[in-house]
């Protein structure tokens, strides 16, 4: 398992786009990925599930939290990682 | 999640009864005002069936949005479409798509209740949200229930009565005009979480005679489709799975009733005067044509009120012709027999009709409707006063239709509406086109500005008419529809007591008729007052004339005199309310 927190820096925040993107992202790897914001305690959200991504309200200035399980592991955390950093290609 | 309580045992609830008699059915439980997503409570062999429709349901959306993005791509390019992928991912989310199939196992629901369910949970955890922006987008998976279910209900409109027949129908709310489409014949009864007694809905379910339940809190959610229960349109009670010796009290009681029925149809003949020779005119509001016949069974003097306005939401697209509008006058005025009938021109709200800049209304009831709309749109009441000046033609030669106008808040009002009339009487002699001469126009009072011109307004006008429910309302400036301050609402408060009294000295130092329709003329305590008044002509919802006959019957206008004049010097509701129940304990009233 590898995890790593990433600070959310798009200006709209997880939005419907920037969620479709990421359940996209996600779907691509077998591994099983986790997402959930330190800053409330809730049940970390299954990053292939679109609605637990748009639940997860995560505005600009929020930091989330990849928990990755599986064999590709390394590939899926780091295509997230990138996905998020690079402002999912918005602003 | 709702609705996975698994009661067994009796459980009772109050509600607001608004037609008298017992209902014993099965619950049959309809999900919107509209009466379109209905809850089932399928057999356990056709679960799996209905889990396959869903499958089905969801592929279906699918492809919709699949072609919608396609489309959208092609015209505006890639990056347009991102929206609908969202609403794709949610088609596909196995999450939710396992909430529902779940529901519909655990609840026996058809699909349509599941997904409105399950997605109304998942919208009250979006709300929650605090981010503006994010919470916004709660509309995606609105629309996307709301594209499943249009899916599944396919374009076939659920008939009510044929599923709903020999049941009892629960529901948060009902529209009116869904209600007016309901069959007494075959639907029992209904209960609905919202509404109070003065209610359209409830004003419908009297005129239907159909027992009926209304403001009795979360109902809808507390009762399954099928489970036996039990109505009490007089109490208000609800009974959810009757044990046996409830059932057998009810049972007792709905044949009593029903036995007091067929009384009330034997006694018809009987004149409705008082014990001291005074003769009471006891008239029937009427909304649908079709309720002409519980106007004949109970023998009323002529049709008081007939809110014309229904032809307008019966009418297949938009407002009726003159045609479509001459023939139901006719019938109203042919069926309603030598006393005829009043029209009151339409009470419709400016929303109704596509006028050049009209502006949304905040608060609709006090905004451009009624005569104001009339005067506003004059070729539309042209049309009107048309129709009933020809359909007011009776082979006798006499007028048998009177014209109302309702919600009038000055005389300008009146003159100019008069000049209308007799504009169009003119129009119709020009042409050589049949129609009544003389049609008597009379004046509704039921806003406070009217009452205190009451003496003016008789003055040009053949009759007055006081529409109680609407004048209470605006003398205590309560919205009577509003759960937070309907016990304001108070047809005995002393104001509203006094500006009727004063109305009725206007009429009786005028010589003018005048008459009361609204729902005051169907309760017997107020009825007594409204007598002590000197009000003798009252028009009521006509499945009421029976009981207000026997009262009448019973009871001496002096007597009557008297007590209205104790009443009229009482200072607040609940001392007219406390003298009242004094008074008239005892006496059945």
């Amino acid at each position: 398992m590898r995890q790593e927190t990433v600070l959310i820096t798009n200006r709209l925040g997880l939005h419907a786009r920037a969620a479709a993107r990421l359940v996209r992202l996600a779907g691509q790897f077998q591994s099983r990925i986790m997402l959930s914001r330190p800053d409330i305690d809730r049940q970390p959200a299954d990053a292939q599930s679109i609605f637990g991504v748009l639940l997860l309200a995560a505005a600009q200035g929020t930091e989330i939290r990849i928990e990755v399980d599986g064999a590709d592991e390394e590939e899926a955390l780091a295509a997230i990682v990138r996905l998020i950093m690079d402002k999912f290609g918005e602003d | 999640m709702r609705n996975q309580r698994k009661k067994t045992g009796e459980s009772r609830f109050e509600g607001t009864g608004v037609c008298h008699g017992v209902a014993i059915g099965r619950a049959f439980l309809v999900d919107d005002p509209r009466g379109r997503i209905v809850r089932l409570f399928l057999p356990a062999e056709q679960l799996e069936a209905e889990i396959f429709r869903f499958r089905q349901a969801v592929l279906i959306a699918q492809q919709q949005v699949q072609g919608a993005i396609e489309r959208l791509q092609a015209a505006l390019g890639a990056d347009r479409a991102y929206i609908l992928e969202a609403h794709l991912l949610l088609l596909q989310d196995r999450d939710i798509g396992q909430q529902i199939e779940t529901f519909i196992r655990d609840n026996h629901a058809n699909a349509e209740w599941a997904v409105r369910d399950v997605t109304a949970t998942l919208l009250t955890l979006y709300a929650k949200i605090t981010d503006d922006y994010l919470r916004e987008r709660g509309s995606d998976i609105a629309d996307v229930s709301h594209r499943l279910i249009k899916i599944l209900s396919g374009s076939k409109i659920y008939d009510l009565n044929e599923m709903a027949s020999g049941s009892i129908i629960v529901a948060d709310d009902l529209l009116p005009s869904v209600t007016a489409d309901l069959d007494p014949q075959r639907v029992l009864g209904f209960v609905t979480n919202a509404g109070g007694w003065a209610s359209h809905t409830s004003i419908m379910a009297r005129s239907l005679n159909l027992p009926a339940v209304v403001g009795a809190g979360d109902i809808a959610s507390m009762v399954r489709s099928g489970e036996t229960m039990i109505i009490d349109g007089a109490t208000g009670t609800v009974i959810l799975r009757p044990s046996p010796e409830t059932l057998r009290f009810y049972t007792d009681q709905r044949e009593r009733l029903r036995q007091q029925q067929r009384f009330d149809i034997e006694e018809r003949e009987l004149p409705a005067v008082t014990r001291d020779g005074v003769e009471i005119r006891l008239r029937a509001n009427i909304e649908l044509i079709e309720e002409i016949d519980l106007f004949q069974r109970f023998n009323a003097a002529g049709v008081g009120l007939y809110r014309s306005e229904f032809l307008y939401s019966n009418a297949a697209n938009g407002l009726p012709t003159e045609e479509e509008q001459y023939e139901a006058y006719r019938f109203v005025a042919e069926m309603s027999g030598r006393e005829g009938a009043v029209v009151r021109t339409f009470d419709l709200g400016g929303d109704k009709l596509h006028l050049e800049g009209y502006q949304p209304e905040r608060n609709p009831a006090l905004g451009l409707r009624a005569i104001r709309l009339s005067l506003a749109a004059p070729s539309i009441f042209r049309t009107q006063i048309r129709a009933i000046l020809r359909a007011a033609l009776h082979p006798d030669g006499h007028a048998r239709l009177k014209i109302l106008l309702p919600f009038v808040s000055n005389l300008d009002e009146v003159r100019t509406a008069r000049a209308i009339i007799e504009d169009v009487a003119r129009e119709l002699r020009a042409e050589g086109t049949p129609h009544a001469s003389g049609v008597p126009v009379g004046i509704m009072i039921e806003v406070p500005a009217a009452v205190i011109l009451a003496e003016p307004l008789a003055r040009e006008s053949e009759f007055l008419s006081l529409g109680t429910n609407d004048l209470t309302q605006a003398m205590l400036a309560v919205d009577r529809g509003n759960q937070n301050v309907d016990q304001i609402f108070d047809p005995l408060h002393p104001a509203v007591l006094r500006a009727i009294n004063a109305v009725a000295e206007v009429a009786r130092h005028l010589g003018i008729p005048l008459n009361v329709c609204g729902e005051m003329a169907s309760n017997p305590a107020q009825v007594v007052l409204l007598l002590g008044m000197g009000l003798t002509d009252l028009s009521m919802t006509p499945s009421a004339i029976p009981a207000i006959r026997r009262l009448v019957r019973s009871l001496s206008l002096d007597e009557a005199r008297q007590l209205a004049s104790q009443v009229l010097s009482l200072t607040t509701p609940r001392e007219v309310h406390q003298y009242l129940a004094a008074r008239l304990a005892g006496t059945g009233r």
